[in-house]
């Protein structure tokens, strides 16, 4: 008796589409398994292999040729001593700090633009999206090109407005550089967030603007108390991927300045990849990816905090 | 089967335990140099990799050393020079190496130390002309008095000249380049002829040309920037007066207008340009850039010597390529083959039509003088050529961010001379004690 009254409730939790049995009713058993498991292979070989391996490598001296040896916490000790990576570290949140905003205001405002399905949207909501497309690599090497004293066309365009001799040498000044870059990258990757802000703008009912229309609420009230309180979700959704996208900045800064002139321009990932590719330290470039995952998890979860609160 | 969590779980430690295995093999065997017939004979293929920085020498001495019989073949890979490093470190992790790398000098120690080269010394000490190949560059591929590599191009910097210019403002450009005060004169007369000319340039936004021609100068002085063995070496900036001076001419070069502004931003891709048009008095630079690329005209009127310190003394960097045969190397008897034609005479001899300067004291024929006249100092006076044993040299150096190039603009272009030796020296020593690790 006692085990059948233990039973009841345990059967009572089991989801409505499933049997007694604890299978669901429509499939056969192990399905859902099999069907993920090719998914989950990969996660294994590809996330969880790679990681656990990192963490092993983070405690030696690996070398990426020749011998290595167990060195405990030295590397992360190293870490915490390291002032170059503290500054790339301090660079890097400046530089997601400045990026953000623009990407999610540029965003939104090109998402309000082509939201609707009147003539010419798709055509410009393929041009904005189009230089995330052409990818920031491609990108990084035409602006090395367009931004060269005197015969660069930001230069020459900026000559022809008055507004400089036309010899800037971008790339050579940290903050210049830092400038253009950010223009660039606010430039390419608004596309994104608007295509994102855009689903969502499109699965908003049509009704809850009709109501508001005949209760008399301006465009701006509608923008302001329907979309925006909506659209609260994807919105969070857009500045954690901006945001995890901005503190792993690599390739803008790779191709256009190498982290210089000196290491005024020089981010975490980059830093990473001298430590790891350039002195081939990979346990010391293991270290410090260890601890900049961590960073970016607490980061994300504080967003996904502070955005729930919010909701 | 119910997969939960923990099994995930226990399933990814194996397979990292089970990567962790092959990784723990030993370094890759190596051959045996002192076997009877080794480097004569061999056949098959021999699989090259080159910088593409030099691609032009290697496949002159390759496209000669194939057409001269047919047992081998030479097959060259160049590889680019910012992933020279990683891609060979890679290949050798991974055990499937080329069988002969031509490797930038500087970064053959890097390789050495973590055992990946062969062991050539019975070879190299064999070599009849041994004791006149560039004792710079030699050093370079030298651990523990063992061989695991030789130089066979060099690329020497030097400080060529316009004596046109010279002659127009009447200084003696042999006299005028012994130390900074004479260069400094004669830069100021150059400079003065008119809006357009100036009397020196330097890329300075070029991480890798300020390596090669500033460091000279402090060379010649006989004082280093990187002190100690490898293992225990720190920087010597704060307390190095030939730095302190090498800066400070620079910095007073450029406050002066001496310089071009475009060489603020100067990145190499264009370096050299204005010295071979005829408008800049002094340029450090190499044969290649100074004299390769010039007309016959700008050639003929160029002069050239190495580079002197700020009080006298002259220098050049020992760069260029060496020879190495890694370790796991499938056809290292042909490798050797190779390396033993592109030292012979006839190859050595050619370099300069490529860009580059022999490594044999002994190449400077009467016919190498005639045909390459500015390539002559360069060979002549490589006793003078040096260049830091260090693992660091890309981190110190060649990277953008590196601080050297970094106390350079700061204290040239920013005019903060302390600052950026102080800087400088805090980051040279962080870095080779990482290096060290």
């Amino acid at each position: 008796m006692s085990a059948v009254a233990e039973r009841r409730p345990a059967v009572a939790r089991r989801s409505h589409a499933s049997s007694p049995t604890g299978h669901s009713l429509t499939h056969p058993p192990r399905q859902g398994v099999l069907l993920v498991l090719p998914a989950l292979a990969f996660v294994v070989v590809f996330v969880l292999v790679p990681l656990v391996f990192a963490v092993y490598m983070s405690l030696t001296n690996w070398p990426l040729i020749g011998s290595y040896r167990f060195i405990g916490f030295d590397n992360y000790v190293a870490v915490a001593k390291d002032p170059v990576f503290w500054k790339s570290v301090g660079y890097t949140v400046l530089y997601t700090a400045i990026v953000t905003l623009p990407i999610l205001v540029l965003g939104y405002v090109l998402a309000v633009v082509v939201r609707s399905n009147r003539r010419g949207s798709t055509f410009f909501r393929t041009v904005f999206f189009l230089p995330y497309v052409i990818g920031l690599t491609t990108l990084s090497f035409i602006l090395i090109l367009e931004a060269q004293p005197g015969s660069g066309a930001v230069n020459i365009i900026l000559k022809a407005l008055g507004i400089t001799d036309g010899t800037t040498a971008w790339l050579a000044d940290g903050p210049l550089a830092t400038g253009l870059i950010i223009v660039m990258i606010v430039w390419a990757v608004s596309g994104l967030t608007m295509v994102l802000l855009m689903g969502g703008m499109q699965g908003i009912s049509r009704d809850v603007y009709e109501s508001a229309e005949i209760d008399g609420a301006s465009w701006w009230q509608r923008e302001r108390q329907i979309t925006i309180p909506l659209l609260r979700p994807t919105i969070g959704m857009s500045l954690v991927i901006s945001v995890i996208g901005s503190l792993l900045a690599f390739t803008q800064f790779y191709v256009l300045t190498r982290g210089g002139p000196g290491t005024d321009t020089q981010t975490v990932v980059l830093y990473i990849y001298q430590r790891g590719f350039v002195q081939l330290q990979l346990g010391a470039a293991s270290a410090l990816s260890i601890v900049l995952v961590v960073v970016i998890g607490l980061v994300t979860a504080v967003q996904f905090r502070l955005l729930r609160e919010k909701a | 089967m119910e997969l939960h969590r923990r099994n995930v779980l226990g399933l990814g430690g194996l397979a990292a335990l089970a990567a962790l295995l092959p990784s723990c093999a030993s370094a890759l065997p190596e051959a045996d140099v002192g076997a009877a017939g080794f480097g004569e004979g061999a056949t098959g293929t021999v699989r090259l990799w080159c910088r593409a920085a030099t691609v032009v020498g290697v496949r002159q001495v390759v496209d000669a050393f194939n057409a001269s019989q047919d047992r081998l073949t030479v097959e060259v890979t160049p590889v680019l020079d910012a992933q020279y490093v990683t891609k060979l470190a890679t290949a050798i992790r991974g055990g499937n190496v080329p069988d002969i790398v031509d490797i930038d000098d500087i970064n053959s120690m890097l390789f050495i130390y973590r055992d990946s080269f062969t062991d050539l010394t019975p070879l190299v000490q064999q070599l009849d002309f041994v004791d006149r190949i560039n004792p710079g560059q030699l050093r370079l591929a030298v651990r523990d008095e063992r061989n695991y590599g030789v130089p066979y191009i060099a690329d020497a910097s030097a400080l060529f000249y316009n004596t046109e210019l010279f002659q127009r403002v009447g200084i003696d450009p042999a006299v005028a380049t012994k130390d900074f005060d004479g260069i400094l004169a004669a830069a100021r007369a150059i400079g003065a002829l008119d809006e357009k000319t100036y009397g020196w340039s330097v890329d300075g936004n070029a991480a890798g040309i300020l390596g090669f021609v500033v460091q000279p100068h402090i060379w010649a002085a006989k004082a280093p920037n990187v002190v100690g063995e490898v293992g225990a070496q720190r920087g010597s900036l704060a307390d190095n007066d030939a730095v302190r001076r090498t800066f400070q001419l620079y910095q007073t070069m450029w406050k002066e207008e001496l310089m071009p502004k475009t060489n603020f931003s100067g990145d190499g891709s264009r370096w050299g340009a204005d010295f071979r048009d005829g408008t800049v008095g002094m340029l450090p630079a190499n044969f290649s850039v100074a004299a390769l690329n010039a007309t016959p005209e700008m050639r003929a009127k160029t002069g050239v010597v190495l580079l002197p310190g700020p009080a006298g003394g002259r220098a050049t960097f020992a760069g260029g390529d060496n020879l190495c045969i890694p370790r796991g190397a499938a056809n290292a008897s042909g490798a050797w083959e190779f390396a033993r034609f592109a030292l012979d005479l006839p190859q050595q001899t050619n370099l300069p039509a490529g860009g580059y300067i022999p490594v044999r004291s002994d190449a400077a024929t009467p016919e190498y003088r005639s045909t390459f006249p500015l390539a002559v100092t360069p060979l002549e006076q490589n006793a003078a050529a040096y260049a830091p044993v260090t693992l660091a040299y890309n981190l110190l150096f060649n990277q953008q961010d590196s601080p050297w190039i970094g106390s350079f603009r700061r204290a040239v272009f920013d005019g903060d001379l302390d600052g950026a030796l102080d800087q400088g020296q805090d980051d040279f020593d962080r870095i080779l004690e990482q290096a060290q690790l």
